[in-house]
């Protein structure tokens, strides 16, 4: 039994709607792996399951071709980009979270979240263009900015909600000053907030289309936009394809696994109160 | 009233950083963005910009592909997000039943709202293809002919897609607010008889209504934005049969270069997204009981 319905054919369906969750869930991920290790002479081919395994596109991919350099652009941008938000945003949202008069500040964080990519990409596009950064790494961080900073800032307000004010106030009469009490004593205490934010800011930068479509060039061009170029789904492109998807989509797989049970009082901070 | 930086209260010390960079990033080009929208701007004449007033927004509130746009992107958003809504809440429900791999099963489960959507959107591509696609391939056999990304389905297909990429959030969310339900409600009802559907819709629904409203809005406003299935998959065809607003604003400001109407589109869009909102955060506040 691994569902606990009383009555036996809820339990049943029950169980039958699981499994075929986890099916949909994991099919097109196997499918995509098998692609990836077929021969390119079976490439596209939907009645091929069993076949001689090869390595060929796996070693196409990061040996010839400009995907790792696309690895590196993504990894780069994002880290900066991470780095960048968690500066500005950390003592931001420890603001936010302890002194009065922020109420509208809190909101304007959210709604600089929710700003659609379509409004600012055209003014950052002007922009960039006038100071010879488009095809930047740095023009890609400054668009990125834009979403990973409010979202890391919404996600820390939440753990620092949760810290108790007690411990600073101990701190300060210990003789350390707010900024002191803020540095040593309670960004430590929220340090497992800081990675998760940190890894959520990067999952979303690394997953960017839009701006990276925009703004990269053949030596910035980040992975989600070299994806994008399989486009044309020609036969023998097809493994390699599938090799560059799988490559995007594992570290992001295994990083947002490692903040799972984080993700919840990030994502609703602390306007949800349940 | 001058203050200098050292007499400065720590708490504007402490936002400083962001809000300089929250001007720089976001303030300056919304800015920008509304001067654009008022400008005839083509990147293709670039030292020819003329002052236009209101011009752009008559033009492209009149221009039936932005009206389409708006239209299918709206029919994505419902379709898209009640979908995601009805499984994300049956699956929790499922999931807070299970015995064992309770676990496991939520990490699979959560999984695919982490990738790079371009990646889901060419995945599927390839899923779903006509010729190629393994599922179109098996459906054949068993006598169901469908084209997924013909007239008439495409849409559809976006949805389904969509829904297979985010219901995982709506699961996120609803997991967690049903385990922060209080358990007094539910253990009076079954003293006092109340079947399973009773005890659903009258207890569980109205506990969790605030956690299903902030889950609508933060999933529609992420769905208006929906770009990269349509670049990944149709590119707005058949016909402009799934030309959402992102990518007309994306064609008309950087395929046809006109970035006055782009800008002027775009204020639109947050314009509407405003209203959505605000109607969605008024219809869902529970009535007052007297």
């Amino acid at each position: 039994m691994i569902i606990s319905f009383e009555n036996q054919l809820s339990r049943f369906l029950g169980t039958i709607a699981i499994f075929t969750a986890i099916i949909v869930v994991l099919f097109p991920f196997f499918w995509i792996f098998l692609e990836s290790l077929k021969p390119p002479s079976l490439g596209g081919r939907p009645d091929v399951w069993f076949f001689e395994p090869t390595w060929e596109n796996w070693s196409e991919i990061v040996l010839n071709s400009g995907v790792p350099l696309n690895i590196l652009n993504s990894f780069f941008i994002a880290l900066i980009t991470v780095v960048i938000s968690l500066i500005c945003g950390a003592p931001a949202a420890y603001a936010f979270s302890r002194f009065r008069g922020f109420h509208g500040a809190r909101y304007s964080i959210l709604a600089a979240e929710m700003m659609p990519p379509a409004i600012l990409i055209l003014p950052l596009f002007l922009l960039l263009y006038k100071l010879e950064l488009i095809d930047s790494r740095i023009g890609v961080i400054i668009a990125h900015l834009t979403f990973v900073v409010p979202v890391i800032t919404w996600f820390l307000i939440g753990f620092f909600d949760e810290v108790p004010k007690d411990l600073e106030d101990q701190a300060m009469i210990d003789g350390y000053t707010r900024f002191q009490a803020f540095y040593k004593v309670i960004l430590p205490i929220v340090r497992p907030g800081l990675g998760a934010a940190a890894v959520f800011g990067f999952v979303l930068s690394w997953n960017d289309l839009f701006y990276s479509l925009l703004l990269t060039g053949a030596e910035s061009r980040t992975l989600p936009v070299a994806i994008a170029s399989f486009w044309t789904f020609r036969g023998i492109e097809l493994g390699k394809m599938a090799v560059a998807i799988l490559i995007a989509v594992i570290p992001v797989l295994i990083l947002s696994y490692s903040i799972q049970k984080h993700l919840i009082r990030g994502i609703g901070g602390s306007g949800v109160k349940y | 009233m001058l203050m200098n930086a050292a007499q400065m209260h720590i708490k504007y010390k402490l936002i400083l950083p962001l809000v300089f960079l929250l001007f720089g990033i976001m303030l300056y080009p919304l800015f920008f963005s509304l001067w654009l929208s008022l400008q005839d701007y083509r990147l293709t004449r670039i030292n020819d910009v003329q002052f236009v007033g209101l011009e752009n927004f008559g033009l492209i509130a009149t221009d039936p592909s932005f009206l389409n746009a708006m239209g299918n992107t709206i029919s994505f958003v419902v379709g898209a997000v009640i979908l995601e809504l009805i499984l994300g809440l049956s699956l929790a429900l499922l999931i807070q039943k299970l015995v064992i791999f309770r676990g496991a099963i939520r990490s699979i489960l959560l999984a695919p709202m982490f990738i790079t959507p371009i990646a889901v959107g060419l995945m599927f591509r390839f899923l779903l293809n006509s010729e190629i696609g393994i599922i179109p391939f098996y459906l054949l056999k068993v006598g169901i002919s469908l084209d997924w990304f013909g007239p008439g389905l495409a849409l559809f297909s976006i949805v389904l897609i969509d829904v297979w990429q985010w219901t995982p959030f709506m699961l996120l969310m609803f997991l967690a607010g049903l385990e922060a339900l209080p358990k007094t409600p539910f253990e009076a009802a079954r003293v006092d008889g109340a079947g399973r559907w009773l005890t659903f819709s009258s207890i569980t629904l109205p506990l969790l209504r605030p956690v299903i409203v902030v889950a609508l809005i933060i999933r529609a406003l992420d769905a208006f934005k929906v770009f990269e299935y349509v670049f990944a998959i149709t590119r707005g065809g058949p016909g402009n049969s799934t030309e959402t607003i992102m990518y007309y604003i994306y064609q008309t400001g950087f395929r046809f270069f006109r970035m006055g109407e782009a800008a002027a589109a775009s204020i639109l869009l947050i314009i509407f997204i405003l209203i959505f909102v605000i109607l969605i955060v008024n219809l869902s506040r529970p009535k007052v009981i007297k």
